[in-house]
This record gives C-alpha cells, sequence and structure tokens, in this order.
C-alpha cells in the first residue's frame, strides 16, 4: 500500500466521476459521482430511476455518454481483462434456456477460464441452495430458481465486484434471508456487492451503505440509518379523520406544528406538514385538549416515488 | 476461436422446426438431381439447378435462418449478456459464432447439394457443386452474422436482401451483378461445365476470391459491432 493510500484508505473498488448516460432525448442517469469500496452497498431508487443503467455501465455493458466509471481502476467498457474480476447477475428474466442448470453455471465458469469449473459451479449451485445435480433445462424453473441460478453464474469466478439487479425479486422470504445471508458473507469476505432494488424494507435489511437514485440523479447517499432519517423528516401531506376537525386544525396551527390544512369534509382534515416527527409528537394531545377522537391519520404521499422527489428536491 | 461459446451458439441453432425444414430443402435438392438426370439436355438442366437451387435458394436461406440467429436470438432475447460479461475477446466471440454457423450451415448444404449433384450424373458437376455451394456458404454466413447483429428484424431484412438484391437488382446490369454473391459460385458452375447462365460471367479468381471476402468482411464486422454495441 502506498503512504497515500495508508493515509487515505484502500482506494474505491468502483468509482462514477460525473457519470450521465443518455438515450436519444431521454436522460437515463444525469452527472451521478460515488465511489463504492468492499462490502454490500445498496443501489435504491424507483423503478426507472438509473439503477440498472448505472449497474449495466458498471459491468461494461453500456457506456456512460459523460463523465467516467472506473471498476478496480480499469474501464469495464473497454478493458475486457477486468470483467474476469466482475460478476452480475442483470435483471432480465430471459436465460440461456435449453442448458441444463447447471451447464449454465459451468458455461460462465469456462468462459472465465477459472480452475476445477465443474467443482466451481457446483460450489455456486450450492451456495444459492439449488441442486447441483439437477440436470433439467432452464426453461423448466420457477421464478426463483432463475433468480438464483443467476445469482450463481455471478459469483461462481469468485469476482470482487458483483453487481446483483434486483436479485431478491421471485425469492420467497425464506430465501430473501438466505440470499441476504450470502450478500453479507461476500462483503464480509472484501469484496463490492452492488445491489439494487426498488424496495426501502428489503434495503433496510442489507444494513448497509444506501445510494439513493432518482430520476436519474444521486438523490443521497450514506448509511442506511440516516437515509431512513432523512426519508422519515420530509414534508407530509396527512389526511385526519376526527370529529372535530376544525377544532383540531386551529389547535395544530397554534402549536406550529402544521403549515396549512384543508377541511375535507364535516370528519376530514388534510395538513400539511415540514417536521412529520414533532407533528406526530403533537397531534395526541392536541386532540385531547380539544376532546376530540382521532379516527384516523393516514399520509397522502407516503409512497416511494414521493419519498424519492423528496430527496431529489433536497 | 472460444470453444464453449461455439458449443453454446450450435445448439442453440438446431431445434426441431429448423430440422423439418433443412429435410424439406434437402428432399427438393435431391429430387432435382434426379429430374436433370432424366432430363434431355442434363448437363444443362443439372447446372442450372446446382445454380438456382443451390448457390440462389438453398445456401442463403439456409445461412439467413442461421447466421442471423446466432448471436441476432441472443440481442433479441437479451441472453448475449451472459456471454458478452466474460473475460474473452469480442473477435473470439465472433469467430466461435461465424465457425458454428458455418459449422451448421455447411454440411447441410455442401453434402445435401454435392449428393444432389452425383445424382445428376454429371461428373464434371460434383466437385464444382461442392466449391460453389461451400463458398456461398462462407459468404452468406458471414453476412447474415453480420446482418444478425445489426438489425433487430434480421430475418426480414436478410429475405428483403436476397429477394430484393440477390434475385432482383443484381439481374440490372453488369455492376449490379459484380455486387451479388450468387453470380460466383455461379460462375465456378458455369465455368466446370461450360454450361452459360444469367450472371454467372465472373473470373475464376474472382470467383473464389470475392465470397471468401465478403463472408471475412462480415466476421470482422460483427467482432467490431461487438466491441461498440451496447448489450441490454
Amino acid at each position: 500500500m502506498s503512504p497515500a493510500q495508508a493515509e487515505h484508505g484502500p482506494p474505491p473498488m468502483v468509482q462514477a466521476t460525473g457519470v450521465s448516460k443518455w438515450f436519444g432525448d431521454l436522460v437515463a442517469v444525469s452527472d451521478v459521482s460515488f465511489s463504492i469500496g468492499a462490502g454490500v452497498t445498496a443501489l435504491l431508487g424507483p423503478n426507472g430511476a438509473g439503477k440498472s443503467t448505472l449497474l449495466r455501465m458498471m459491468c461494461g455493458l453500456a457506456r456512460p455518454s459523460n463523465g467516467s466509471l472506473t471498476v478496480l481502476g480499469k474501464d469495464p467498457r473497454s478493458d475486457v481483462a477486468v470483467l474476469g474480476r466482475i460478476g452480475m447477475a442483470p435483471q432480465q428474466e430471459p436465460l440461456l434456456d435449453y442448458l441444463s442448470g447447471r451447464d449454465f453455471v459451468e458455461l460462465a465458469a469456462k468462459l472465465h477460464q477459472i480452475d476445477h469449473p465443474v467443482e466451481a459451479a457446483r460450489r455456486a449451485i450450492q451456495a444459492v441452495e439449488l441442486d447441483p445435480d439437477d440436470t433439467r433445462r432452464l426453461s423448466t424453473y420457477s421464478k426463483g430458481m432463475r433468480q438464483r441460478i443467476k445469482l450463481a453464474q455471478a459469483v461462481v469466478h469468485d469476482p470482487v465486484v458483483i453487481a446483483l439487479d434486483e436479485p431478491l425479486t421471485g425469492l420467497d422470504p425464506r430465501q430473501r434471508r438466505e440470499m441476504i445471508a450470502l450478500f453479507h458473507r461476500l462483503g464480509a469476505e472484501g469484496k463490492c456487492v452492488i445491489v439494487s432494488s426498488h424496495v426501502l424494507d428489503e434495503v433496510e435489511r442489507f444494513g448497509s451503505r444506501v445510494l439513493v437514485i432518482a430520476q436519474g440523479r444521486l438523490a443521497a447517499e450514506g448509511d442506511f440509518r440516516e437515509i431512513r432519517n432523512l426519508m422519515d423528516d420530509r414534508p407530509l401531506r396527512i389526511s385526519i379523520r376526527t370529529d372535530q376537525p376544525r377544532a383540531l386544525a386551529i389547535t395544530l396551527l397554534d402549536r406550529g406544528v402544521i403549515s396549512g390544512c384543508r377541511l375535507e369534509s364535516e370528519d376530514a382534515l388534510v395538513v400539511d406538514t415540514s417536521d412529520p416527527t414533532a407533528f406526530r409528537r403533537a397531534v395526541a394531545p392536541a386532540a385531547r385538549e380539544r376532546d376530540a377522537s382521532l379516527l384516523e391519520m393516514r399520509p397522502l404521499d407516503d409512497d416511494l416515488e414521493s419519498v424519492f422527489r423528496y430527496l431529489v428536491g433536497q | 476461436m472460444n470453444p464453449h461459446i461455439y458449443r453454446v451458439v450450435v445448439r442453440s441453432q438446431i431445434s426441431p422446426g429448423r430440422l423439418l425444414a433443412w429435410a424439406g430443402l434437402s428432399g427438393v435438392a435431391i429430387l432435382l438431381g434426379f429430374v436433370a438426370r432424366a432430363a434431355d439436355d442434363s448437363v444443362s438442366f443439372a447446372t442450372q439447378s446446382m445454380g438456382t437451387f443451390g448457390t440462389n435458394i438453398f445456401a442463403p436461406f439456409i445461412a439467413l435462418t442461421l447466421g442471423s440467429a446466432a448471436l441476432g436470438d441472443l440481442v433479441e432475447d437479451r441472453t448475449l449478456v451472459y456471454i458478452w460479461l466474460r473475460p474473452v475477446p469480442r473477435y473470439s466471440m465472433a469467430t466461435a459464432a461465424f465457425a458454428a454457423v458455418i459449422s451448421v450451415v455447411g454440411p447441410i448444404v455442401v453434402v445435401v447439394m454435392t449428393a444432389a449433384a452425383a445424382v445428376t450424373g454429371v461428373d464434371d458437376l460434383l466437385m464444382a457443386t461442392a466449391a460453389a455451394t461451400a463458398l456461398a456458404v462462407f459468404a452468406y454466413s458471414g453476412l447474415f452474422l453480420a446482418l444478425g447483429l445489426r438489425f433487430k428484424r434480421s430475418l426480414l431484412v436478410g429475405l428483403g436482401y436476397i429477394a430484393i438484391w440477390e434475385l432482383l437488382m443484381s439481374r440490372l446490369g453488369d455492376w449490379f451483378a459484380r455486387l451479388s454473391v450468387r453470380s460466383y459460385p455461379m460462375s465456378i458452375l458455369s465455368d466446370a461445365t461450360g454450361v452459360e447462365m444469367r450472371l454467372a460471367d465472373r473470373s475464376t479468381l474472382a470467383s473464389y476470391i470475392v465470397p471468401v471476402a465478403v463472408g471475412l468482411a462480415g466476421l470482422a464486422y460483427t467482432s467490431w459491432r461487438l466491441t461498440r454495441t451496447e448489450i441490454d
């Protein structure tokens, strides 16, 4: 390790600098910069946010329209050799259906020119909890099995950087737990595991560093707890059903926990708050003070899209 | 050439439907051989038959169905990623796919057409048919391999190319004919038996060199395209 590295820590395994990617008029990724090291990193964002495009660029499948993206210091697009140290499970479902699962993983091992490809394929298939002696064609595999065999071909050559695009789709809860444990094992071994997902709770279970991608931009990055807090603290519009909407609205306005309100009906109120935490603390005492019954409280913009929109605005 | 990719491509090309189509076309070729043998001017009829059916129809259509599918199908069903992601030089992938197409199309077309030529009983036609169809297979395989990677509906584009360029435009004049692949293998047949055929007036040297050059150009384009294309 050079003195500079000793001072600043190990160099990042994946480094993106001002990366943009556009397809005609459509901007899929816009000026994204980040660096990723060993361990599990989640790429979180809604469908169409640009996660898959970023992963594809990391694996050399697509070229950035602007900026640079290196993996282990090399351009994966032009340096074929670095692909030997990258493993990827793409999002798309189709596989080489005329092969058996074993042949499919063995093919990957052989193309990576690793020693003992047959044994390596067996190990990889066992690691994803499939039967290495299963000779059925991939066309007969269920969705969960297809997801797992994709993971097996991604790790069969013991890559350093592993990019997994929505790898938990189609798995049952037990399989998800096993796969997440596998990601953690790989991360603990010093590998750089990048997992994309559009499911907030799923990413929470990775318990990892998170890059939030929304509308092609890097909306936030950091430890999952920081991101979660950021998401929890964003302005909210909340629908409240109560028998005394007017009185409750006045009290909440007086306490300064809402910035606006609208009476929807004789028992419904919609309020805007820029401090959801303070609002949550204040609403029950306010109702008690007015002797109002709280029948229902429901956030109107709690879907993931609105969370990401907010983060992009930040 | 990568042997693993070669095997995958060969395996992907063989399907029951295709086997049935190849068997049907092979039957027609052998039948033509018997018809030519029974014809009054069997040399002329046999040469015309081997040229018209073998190099104008059989070779290009079989090469089209397999060549365009070799990499084209992998692009279309988005499975090329499982080959492309590996540290294999792109020219090696292209060469493996090309070899796979040749090794399936070659035996079907060359063996069947040579057998058909043997059935005609015209001795001069035997080696000429083998050479002409082999060269046609080489040229069309390279051409359609590249086409499969370049166009989304490559089978339709290829059919359009065969029908419009090879079969129609090539008749418009000598310069058009020079740009038609089929005129070169047909010239080999014409040279061998002395039977004059339309378009079959290329020099012997050109008849051998041009189809090889076309096949290699298709292979080179495929290699280049694999390095440039973005994989979905």
